[in-house]
């Protein structure tokens, strides 16, 4: 069976400003090449050290990113070989973003965040606040709704990312560290939602985290090294 | 939403019949729409994806568009080959069907206008960009082919209602000017169109939808209608005040903080944001800019109108001449078939000569017209200015009141005779130094044939009444006596000079004018509307406007450039949640639309403050008045006259501008890689 996500020698070479006395910009190859197959409903833990790639390689998945080389086949769709509106598009529809910091819209409020995938899709406003609550009331913060991110707590911000995520039911959640700034116990919360989220809705989830007892409650752990897939 | 998702799906399976066997195999077309050739072919060795060690030669295998759109290219240069041929098109056809040059004109620049930004959308949405090295290199090929077909053809067109003509033979500066700013305009016309087909387009279908940019330009620009209304104050009140106002708070709000602090109080001071005061400032700006125009224009539009009517009040609308010398003794039918033209009002025949005046030792040149005291109210406004004296002793001269000799009552026996009446402009009675009663002298050089060869004549005639119409040069210069009179002073026999008309509606004076011409079938009568009796003044009056408008339209243009510069603050502000954005799927058209309406909320809240502040401050000047020295300006108020269409062109002007300045900052904003805005927490 076709996985959701097929992944195919993926590398990321970035070109930084030249070092001082030197004229050829320094190269620093970020992902050497990861093949990786991801099936549908698959909720999965990306460990590793800082600066092994993690986020370059979430962001190349959610088409955020272009890689060097390589492919991301999604749903048999070469990624990179679609136009600037299709990936728009995809990133729209088909997936769902989490940073670590949650990168909530200041100026709007928790249901006007959650709102935003289906406004940009151009949902009816109506449609897309039923959405909204009904996904605001999944990460348990039906009562929220009309608080902007300043008036919310970590864990609280981190939940309305998630619900802003999922708004418009995508079928791959890329969560990049989104329990990186909590303290355990609100860790712990995200972390049991995102699993029962997983269930609830089969949404294939990729979590990056440090916590390595998080990354062992998960059901499959890939571990980035020096720009590869290690154990 | 199910419908879109079912439709994509539907796109992906189609997609996945020829991928899924071998994904290495990158058989799958890109659905790029555009036949460029693009480096897409980079057949990864997918089977060692251990080779770290060879260099990546391709950065990305995404299709990139190409750094420059032929096809944009092409459309672009279209749209500059079609907006100077629309434009001669539509010229050329107004003229055929009679209009006048101006509207003619007007309507094939608004025609070549249209070409362009139509043909220029048409570029940016099949480019799907901005097309601005695709429109500027079409613009430089229209500048450098209008300068060589302009200078070297410009001698052979002649066109009727194309003003190339005109600019040639103001010499080559002018006409290199003149093709410069007809290139631009087109330029500018096809960009504003590619930035729509962009805006509009640039997603891969047809998207006019605003909903969610405004949502969030509004929230970005933070503008309570508190804040407005104090903003509005501060403009209002001459800034001066307001600015004052606000430093005052501002030091109150010092005190009481260093007073908390004092006081070890916990004292937060609300701040107002970077952004908020930049994009203020920017309205502000604006509404300065449109303030002045609108105020400039209504107080020249006052001048112009009441020159107008001064001089149409004491001059004719239009005239009926004869061809030859001293034969225009039909004129009493002529009168007739002129009254039957539909629109004519009024006509009064008229005999018109140059003589000199003089009054004791005072001598003044003036224009003596002769008119027939009956019909001339039909015409002019002669009777309404007379400030003393009478019209109607034009006929009766007998009934004049004889001047109180300054010694006493009785006036010496000789001049008690009964004389002409003459009717003078009071300015020519102020340099005479006559009064209502007085003698005056013409004088004619064309006088008769004496013993040594032609002789002035001379008469004596008596002041009947003294007018003031308030055009200066026509109260020192005019002077207007029965036709009769006229008729024997000049010995002109029965003839007149012509028929002066009046028309029922100003504005069709000239249609009016060469229908009275059918009419008298022609040769040998001509006419001439009042337009083309005073061109030069109006002329002049209307190349002031111009210049004057150009010049304070910089006003806007500078306020524009604030806005240039808060959008780009905006921007610089905002670039984590535009790589948000991004990343739920918003597409470069849709974060585009989010900074362009921004910058067209600042200018169209600015434009509206203006036009309110312009409105007000004509209407203070009307109702008001500001009082002028009449001595010299010969008018006593400063004249305003508010005009629709010129507000509304001013209006868009701004908007068109600020329109204009949101395009850098928003095509940067547009531009951002969503990776670098995220990175930088």
């Amino acid at each position: 069976m076709e996985p959701l996500l097929r992944i195919r020698g993926l590398c990321k070479t970035y070109l930084m400003a030249p070092e001082a006395g030197a004229r050829q910009p320094r190269r620093v190859e970020v992902l050497r090449g990861i093949d990786l197959d991801i099936g549908a409903g698959e909720l999965l833990a990306l460990t590793g050290p800082s600066g092994s790639g993690k986020s370059t390689f979430l962001n190349l998945v959610g088409a955020l990113d272009a890689p060097s080389s390589g492919e991301v086949w999604f749903e048999g769709r070469d990624l990179f070989a679609l136009d600037e509106a299709a990936l728009a598009e995809f990133r729209n529809a088909a997936v769902g973003f989490i940073f670590q910091s949650h990168h909530l819209l200041p100026e709007f409020t928790a249901l006007e965040n959650a709102m935003m995938p289906a406004l940009i899709r151009r949902v009816a406003r109506p449609e897309a606040r039923r959405a909204a609550r009904e996904m605001l009331a999944l990460v348990g913060l039906a009562d929220r709704a009309e608080h902007r991110p300043g008036e919310l707590s970590g864990g609280e911000q981190q939940r309305v990312a998630l619900a802003r995520a999922l708004a418009l039911r995508p079928r791959l959640l890329l969560a990049d560290e989104p329990t990186g700034n909590l303290d355990p116990a609100t860790a712990d919360g995200i972390h049991g939602l995102l699993a029962a989220i997983n269930g609830q809705l089969g949404v294939t989830a990729i979590v990056v985290t440090h916590n390595e007892r998080l990354a062992q409650a998960l059901p499959r752990r890939l571990r980035l090294q020096g720009g590869r897939l290690g154990g | 939403m199910r419908g879109a998702e079912a439709d994509s799906e539907g796109r992906e399976g189609e997609a996945s019949a020829s991928g899924p066997g071998s994904p290495g195999s990158t058989s799958t077309a890109p659905p790029n729409p555009t036949p460029t050739p693009t480096s897409t072919a980079t057949s990864t060795p997918t089977a060692t994806p251990t080779s770290a060690a060879t260099p990546t030669p391709t950065p990305a295998s995404t299709p990139a568009p190409p750094a420059f759109h032929l096809p944009a290219f092409g459309l672009a240069v279209l749209a500059m080959l079609g907006a100077p041929a629309a434009l001669a098109l539509v010229s050329a056809l107004l003229d055929r069907a009679g209009a006048g040059p101006d509207l003619a004109f007007r309507l094939s620049l608004v025609a070549g206008a249209l070409t362009a930004a139509a043909l220029g959308a048409l570029a940016g949405a099949v480019g799907r960009r901005v097309a601005f090295f695709e429109i500027s290199a079409a613009g430089a090929l229209l500048v450098a082919a209008l300068l060589v077909g302009g200078v070297l053809l410009a001698p052979g067109l002649r066109s009727g209602t194309l003003p190339i003509g005109a600019w040639e033979q103001q010499g080559k500066l002018v006409l290199v000017l003149g093709l410069l700013l007809v290139a631009g305009a087109i330029t500018t016309a096809a960009f504003v169109g590619s930035s729509l087909g962009f805006l509009l387009y640039g997603g891969g279908r047809f998207d006019a939808s605003l909903s969610y940019e405004l949502f969030v330009a509004r929230a970005h620009l933070q503008l309570a209608p508190r804040t407005l209304l104090g903003l509005f104050l501060v403009v209002v009140t001459g800034l001066l005040p307001g600015l004052l106002l606000a430093m005052g708070i501002s030091f109150v709000r010092a005190l009481q903080e260093r007073r908390a602090q004092a006081a070890r109080l916990p004292f937060w001071r609300p701040r107002m944001p970077a952004t908020l005061l930049m994009t203020l400032i920017s309205i502000g700006g604006v509404a300065i800019g449109v303030w002045a125009l609108t105020v400039v224009l209504s107080v020249m539009s006052g001048f112009e109108a009441d020159l107008k009517s001064k001089i149409l009040g004491a001059r004719s609308h239009g005239v009926v001449l004869k061809y030859g010398d001293n034969d225009f003794t039909e004129w009493r039918e002529v009168r007739d078939r002129v009254l039957s033209v539909p629109g004519i009002a009024g006509a009064t025949p008229f005999v018109y000569s140059e003589v000199m005046l003089s009054a004791d030792r005072q001598l003044a040149g003036a224009i003596l017209e002769g008119v027939d005291p009956a019909t001339v109210g039909t015409v002019l406004d002669l009777a309404r200015n007379v400030r003393q004296g009478d019209l109607a002793w034009l006929d009766h001269p007998e009934r004049i009141p004889l001047p109180r000799g300054t010694g006493g009552a009785e006036a010496p026996p000789a001049r008690a005779e009964v004389l002409p009446g003459l009717v003078i402009g009071q300015e020519l009675a102020r340099s005479l130094r006559v009064f209502v009663g007085d003698v005056v002298n013409v004088i004619s050089p064309l006088g008769d044939l004496g013993p040594a060869g032609p002789q002035p004549r001379s008469r004596a005639f008596r002041v009947a009444a003294i007018f003031y119409c308030g055009m200066y040069e026509y109260d020192s210069k005019f002077a207007y006596l029965g036709l009769a009179d006229a008729q024997r002073f000049l010995a002109t026999g029965d003839s007149v000079t012509g028929l002066e008309l009046r028309v029922k509606d100003l504005d069709s004076a000239r249609p009016v004018v060469r229908r009275v011409l059918a009419h008298l079938e022609g040769y040998p009568y001509r006419v001439k509307d009042w337009g083309e009796l005073n061109r030069n003044l109006f002329a002049a009056l209307n190349m002031e406007k111009v210049v004057m408008a150009v010049i304070l339209g910089f006003i806007v243009l500078v306020a524009s450039f604030t806005i240039v510069a808060t959008l780009v603050m905006q921007v610089l502000d905002k670039r984590r949640e535009i790589a948000v954005l991004r990343s739920m799927g918003a597409g470069t058209p849709s974060i585009m639309k989010i900074f362009v309406a921004e910058g067209l909320g600042i200018g169209a809240i600015g434009t509206a403050f203006g036009l309110l502040l312009g409105f007000g401050t004509c209407l203070f000047i009307d109702k008001v008045g500001i009082p002028l020295d009449p001595e010299v300006y010969y008018i006593s108020n400063l004249p305003v006259r508010l005009s629709g269409v010129e507000f509304l062109l001013v209006a868009l002007l701004s908007l068109a501008i600020s329109y204009l300045a949101t395009l850098y900052p928003a095509t940067k904003a547009a531009r951002l890689e969503p990776v670098e805005g995220l990175r930088g927490e």
